[in-house]
Formats: C-alpha cells, sequence, structure tokens
C-alpha cells in the first residue's frame, strides 16, 4: 500500500533519477576508457555517453585532469539542482538533508581560511557548490566559536550540531576544526538518520537507514584508524566523534573507542559480518567505495523510494572518482594502476 | 717579445731573481694544474651523477605526484587547500655540512625531520586518511632525492666557480707569467750580453787609441832617430838608414798580434 | 652563513606544493606570517608575482636552503633563473603532475651540456 501515492510527490523526480542513473557509465565503458592513450582520446570516448559534448569547448592543449573533474562535478550539481527543484515536503527536506555534509565542509573550510585571514574570494570559490549558502561568505567575520554560532551559523539548518561542540573550543586553531568538522559530520549522520527513519514512507526509510549505517560506520572506522598516530584524540574525544548508529553501534563502536592499535581495532569490526576482513588486504578505502556502490546498487532494485536519489549522487560521485582517476592513469602514464577504478553497473 | 716582459734593471741579480721566479711558476704551474685535475674529476664525476638524479627525480616526482592522486580518489575532494591553511612548521628540514675536496669546501645538505611536528596529523581524519598517510611517506623520500640532487647542484656550481678560478689561473701561469719571466730572463741575458759586447768593444777602442798613440810615439821616436841619424849622417856617412826601416814594419805586425 | 639555512621554499603549482607541504617543508614565520611556499595558478598568477617570490626566496630571506620550482614555472622567469648563479639558496627544478621533466630546459643542465660542449 506505501507506494500508492508515491507518484503523486515523486513519481517524476524517481523518472529522472532513474534516467540519469541509466546514464552512469557501464563496465564496457570504462574498460573503453581505460583503453585510451591520451586525455584527448578519453574525452572522445566520454563524447559517446551520456556526457555528450562534454568538454567540446575545451582546447587538447588545455586538458587536464582538473578541467575534467571540474566539468564532470558541474554536471552533477547542475543534475542534482534540477531534481531538488522538482521536489516539495518531505523530498524537499531529503535533499536538503543531504546538502547538509557538504555545507559541514564548506564551514569548516571557511573557518580555516578565516583563521589564517585568506582572501575571502579565493576560499569561497573553493566552496563546495552544493554546500552553499547564502550566509556562507559572512562567516569570515567570526573569530571564536560562540560569535560564529551567534551570528551566523544560528540560521542556518546546521545550527542543532553546533550545540554539541561548545565545551572547549573558545579559541579556533587547526585541530580544533578538524575536530568539530567530525563533531558535526557525527551529529549530522544521527539527525539526518533520525530523519530518515521517522519521516520517510517506506520502503525508503529502510535503506536509507542501511546506507546511512555504513556512512556511519566507515567514519568510526576509518576516524579510529587515523586517529591511532594522533595523540591529540584520547578515547574520550573519540567517543564524541564516531556516530551512535550503524552496525558497529553499540558493542563494536565501545571497542573501537577503547582500542589504541591496529590489532584491537581489527578485531572489533571482523567482529561485523559486512566489514570481516576489510583491514587485512587492499587498501581500506576502496573496500568502502565497492560495498558503497554495492549497496547504491541494490537501492535501485525498489521501487518507490526517494533513496534512489542518495543512491545516484554516491553512484555519480564515485563516476567522477573513477573518471578522475583513470585520466590521472592516463595522464601520469601510470598505465597499471589504472584498473583499479570501481564500477558496478 | 722584448714587449712582453717585466720592467727590470738587467742585472745579474735580477736575473737570480727571475730565474727564482721561473722555478716557482713552473712549481706552481703543476701544482694547480693537478688541483684542478682533480677538481675536474670530481666534477666529471658530479655531473654524471646530476643527469642521472635528474632522471630519477622525474620518476620519484610522478610517483609522489600519483599518490596524491590516490588521496584525491579517496578523500574525493582536493585537499590543497586544507593542506596549504594547516602548515605552520616546518617538519622537514635541511642541514648544510661541508665537505673538502682538494682544498675546497662543498656544502652537502643533509635533511632531517623533526619528529614532534606533524602540522597534517588530523588531515583525512574522517576519510583518507591511510592514502594522505602514504603520500607523505612518499612525497617525504621524495624530497629526499630533491635534497640529495641539491648538494649535488650546489657542488656542481661552487665546483664550477673553483674550477674555472684554479684553471683561469693555470692559464695565467702557463701562458702569462712563465712566458713573460722567461721573456724577463731572456731580456736580462741578452741585455748583458749586450754589455758584454759592449765591454770588449770599449776595450777595443782602447786597444785602438792605445796603438794610434803607440804609432804615433814610434814615428816621433823614429823621426827623432831619423833625425838624429841625420845629424849623424851629416857628420859623417849614410851608414845606418837601411836597418832602421825594417825595424818600424816589425812593431807594426806586434801590434797586429795583439788585437787577434 | 651556511648554518641559518634549513628551510626548504617551493614555487609550485598547487598539487606540487601540497605534496610538498604534506611532507613537511611548509613554514610560516610565526613573526612575519611570511609563507615559504608560493601556489602558482594557471593563468592567474602573473610573471611579476612569480619574480616576486622568486627573489624573495633567492635574495631577502636568508633561511631558506633549497629552492624548489616547477619547471613550467621557471620558464616564465627563465631569464632569472638562468642568471642565477648563486650556490645558496640552491635553485632546483622539479616537474609537476601536468608537465613531465624536460631536461632540455633546466638551467643547470644547460650549463652541464655547454661545459662538456654538447
Amino acid at each position: 500500500m506505501e507506494g500508492v501515492y508515491f507518484n503523486i510527490d515523486n513519481g517524476f523526480v524517481e523518472g529522472v533519477v532513474r534516467g540519469y542513473r541509466n546514464g552512469l557509465l557501464t563496465n564496457n565503458q570504462y574498460i573503453n576508457l581505460t583503453q585510451c592513450d591520451t586525455l584527448e582520446d578519453l574525452k572522445l570516448q566520454l563524447s559517446s555517453t551520456d556526457y555528450s559534448n562534454f568538454l567540446s569547448s575545451v582546447a587538447t592543449e588545455n586538458l587536464t585532469t582538473t578541467i575534467i573533474q571540474t566539468f564532470l562535478s558541474d554536471k552533477l550539481f547542475n543534475e542534482f539542482n534540477y531534481i531538488k527543484d522538482q521536489t516539495s515536503g518531505i523530498t524537499k527536506k531529503f535533499m536538503d538533508y543531504i546538502t547538509y555534509g557538504y555545507m559541514i565542509d564548506n564551514v569548516a573550510l571557511m573557518i580555516t581560511g578565516t583563521i589564517h585571514e585568506r582572501n575571502k574570494a579565493e576560499i569561497l570559490q573553493r566552496c563546495h557548490p552544493l554546500g552553499w549558502f547564502d550566509t556562507l561568505p559572512t562567516l569570515t567575520v567570526a573569530t571564536d566559536l560562540q560569535s560564529l554560532y551567534d551570528t551566523v551559523l544560528i540560521d542556518t539548518p546546521l545550527a542543532p550540531y553546533f550545540l554539541d561542540c561548545f565545551d572547549n573550543a573558545d579559541e579556533l586553531d587547526d585541530l580544533n576544526i578538524e575536530i568539530i568538522k567530525n563533531k558535526l559530520y557525527k551529529a549530522y549522520l544521527q539527525d539526518f538518520n533520525n530523519f530518515v527513519t521517522e519521516k520517510l514512507p517506506a520502503p525508503a526509510n529502510e535503506i536509507m537507514s542501511e546506507l546511512l549505517a555504513f556512512e556511519a560506520d566507515r567514519r568510526s572506522i576509518n576516524i579510529s584508524l587515523n586517529s591511532l598516530q594522533s595523540d591529540d584524540i584520547d578515547s574520550n574525544l573519540k567517543r564524541q566523534l564516531l556516530p551512535e548508529f550503524g552496525k558497529l553501534y553499540p558493542i563494536e563502536t565501545n571497542r573501537l573507542i577503547e582500542a589504541n592499535d591496529f590489532e584491537l581495532i581489527r578485531t572489533a569490526i571482523n567482529n561485523v559480518q559486512e566489514y570481516k576482513g576489510i583491514l587485512d588486504s587492499g587498501n581500506l578505502d576502496d573496500h568502502f567505495y565497492k560495498i558503497e556502490m554495492d549497496l547504491c546498487r541494490d537501492a535501485f532494485t525498489q521501487q518507490f523510494s526517494v533513496s534512489v536519489i542518495w543512491a545516484w549522487m554516491k553512484s555519480k560521485e564515485q563516476e567522477i572518482r573513477n573518471i578522475t582517476w583513470i585520466a590521472e592513469c592516463i595522464a601520469q602514464n601510470q598505465r597499471e594502476r589504472i584498473n583499479n577504478y570501481i564500477s558496478v553497473y | 717579445m722584448s714587449g712582453n716582459r717585466e720592467q727590470v734593471f738587467p742585472t745579474r741579480m735580477t736575473l737570480g731573481v727571475m730565474k727564482t721566479k721561473l722555478k716557482g711558476a713552473n712549481q706552481g704551474y703543476s701544482l694547480l694544474k693537478r688541483k684542478s685535475e682533480a677538481l675536474t674529476k670530481r666534477f666529471r664525476d658530479i655531473t654524471k651523477r646530476i643527469d642521472d638524479a635528474k632522471q630519477k627525480m622525474g620518476r620519484v616526482m610522478q610517483t609522489a605526484a600519483f599518490s596524491l592522486a590516490e588521496v584525491q580518489y579517496a578523500t574525493g575532494e582536493n585537499i590543497g587547500y586544507q593542506v596549504q591553511e594547516s602548515v605552520s612548521n616546518a617538519r622537514f628540514k635541511v642541514k648544510a655540512r661541508q665537505e673538502n675536496v682538494s682544498g675546497v669546501y662543498l656544502p652537502q645538505f643533509e635533511s632531517y625531520i623533526e619528529s614532534e611536528i606533524n602540522d597534517f596529523k588530523l588531515t583525512g581524519l574522517g576519510r583518507g586518511g591511510q592514502q594522505v598517510q602514504r603520500a607523505k611517506e612518499i612525497y617525504s623520500k621524495a624530497v629526499e632525492t630533491l635534497v640529495e640532487l641539491a648538494s649535488l647542484q650546489t657542488a656542481f656550481i661552487i665546483l664550477d666557480e673553483v674550477i674555472k678560478v684554479t684553471n683561469r689561473r693555470v692559464n695565467a701561469i702557463e701562458h702569462v707569467i712563465i712566458p713573460r719571466t722567461k721573456n724577463t730572463i731572456d731580456y736580462i741575458n741578452s741585455e748583458l750580453d749586450e754589455l758584454d759586447r759592449e765591454e770588449f768593444y770599449r776595450l777595443k777602442k782602447v786597444q785602438e787609441k792605445k796603438q794610434i798613440e803607440t804609432e804615433r810615439l814610434d814615428a816621433e821616436m823614429k823621426l827623432k832617430r831619423e833625425q838624429m841619424e841625420k845629424e849623424e849622417a851629416e857628420k859623417g856617412i849614410n851608414k845606418t838608414t837601411s836597418s832602421a826601416q825594417p825595424a818600424t814594419d816589425l812593431v807594426a805586425d806586434q801590434e797586429d798580434d795583439v788585437i787577434f | 652563513m651556511a648554518e641559518k639555512r634549513n628551510l626548504i621554499a617551493v614555487i609550485a603549482d598547487e598539487d606540487t606544493t601540497t605534496g610538498l607541504l604534506l611532507a613537511g617543508i611548509g613554514q610560516i614565520t610565526p613573526e612575519t606570517q611570511e609563507k615559504n611556499f608560493f601556489v602558482y595558478h594557471e593563468g592567474k598568477s602573473s610573471k611579476e608575482e612569480i619574480l616576486k617570490a622568486f627573489q624573495d626566496f633567492t635574495e631577502t630571506r636568508d633561511d631558506i636552503a633549497i629552492l624548489l620550482i616547477n619547471q613550467h614555472i621557471a620558464e616564465h622567469i627563465r631569464n632569472s633563473v638562468d642568471n642565477y648563479t648563486n650556490a645558496f639558496p640552491a635553485i632546483l627544478e622539479i616537474p609537476s603532475k601536468d608537465h613531465p621533466y624536460d631536461p632540455e630546459k633546466d638551467s643547470v643542465l644547460k650549463r652541464v651540456r655547454r661545459l662538456f660542449g654538447e
């Protein structure tokens, strides 16, 4: 029954997104891309895909991986914004939630730039377009977190997340910013998860909480591993950084918090079926991307769900990473690694 | 030839000084030549190593650049800005040590890491931290290669300069000082010879004068004698006139002998 | 004189700079907020800016032992680089991601070749 009314509000959006999904590069297309000898070839190959007249305005000699990446990303942003404009109500809220993650990045970036008194325009240029909000430029006036919150952030959707971060940061410095960013991210993921489970109709809530659980676990594992080298993060602080949901939570999360060497982390992670053996071989990030892509692909199998938007979004981001990677391999003549991309479609 | 010589008085003493100088110059020349050869050998060695190292650098930097691409792949964003903003203190530093090659001090850069400084420990905390760590290591290695190369290159520049100076000196000694000293010696020698000849000529002149004087005296004496003989003849008969003539001829022959 | 020089300075594009900074060569002098790296933006950084950074690192500052410069950036100020003959700081031309290393252009290697009459 839950799917009955879905198409009234979201039918068009889902259709569009599924259309976009079909535009994602397939295995064969990736293989074609890896056969390219130059970036010019790559451009040509891409023009026969969904990227049609991709980069046609860029001259061959100016073709760099950075430019390719920018163009790819721009296309994603345009498509995302187009979809967003077609949505209303809960679905719009859902898409807003997706952008909050990028907002956090932008806020962190702005604060970093502010501390070092960098040129405002230059920083704004580097902000993620999806995380843009109107008061972003005014962030530069702030010098400490409290005034930052009072003057700017209180009006943004991020305000509730900041409430958690006020205990220890009076003066901003680089360590704090990275910590704040991760605290914000934790708060954001938890809030997103709550929203998804409570507000979204089935089956979107199930699929999304699955995807978000993965997102949370990935953060937990990454933070645990990366904080091994740093003395500044004790288990107390770590507790404030690891999201409190997901497959690892609560038992393994607690173990991760207490773990202070690689072996303990590995034991904790191996206790969860999905992530078993992930640390034993290969590249951790590659494993995660693979899992993420599998989840996204599976997400498309369910109809009447806005979760396809997230799945498409993530797949597209992966696709950009893949193409950038391949372009990078071609440009830098590192062909032996070129097959290191992740393709599931 | 005489234009390229030192302005000296051509005396025997100066000759002695010049000879010492020539000897010194020859010695200096062979020493400098040997130094220059040693340096050039070293120089060629370094040049070759620079050439190799530069090729190696190309590869190393490429690998390093690629590790950055991996970071980008893992984090999904460009960490460049974040990294630039997180910088505060240098962890990777160099110090210059000096190495003595044939009396030339060549600097040798040595890299060292201040391990307590770590500006980027939290970069990629939430994602891609391993890659960042790896990129850090790869780039640290790359910079070590660069530092090595910088040492070679500095040595190259300094050696180049020193060799140029040494060669200039060698050439100066070989082509200027030694010929000049030799010229001076030749000049002094020729001047001294000239003096000798002048002296000889003077002596000869003196002898000539003396001879003329003697001849004059002889003539006078002869005249006197003839007068006396005349007077005697006038007194007696012409008895001794024939014997006086061969006596003058004999004196003239004797004078010739003195000359040669 | 060489004792004080213990920093490595960089004039390079963003990627190269990022990598070198990751290696830990970056330093911002606390008193003056002076950076020992200059990020070149293709098409945006003017020749004057590069030249200024170059002079700053080679002449003004006395704490720099080695200056790394991307070869394609050195091309912009080739004259200054070619005419630079001091031993300290040592200038090293390095490749960048998009511009592989070309020994033909290197100031020092050019000197090497000239010396051996090749």
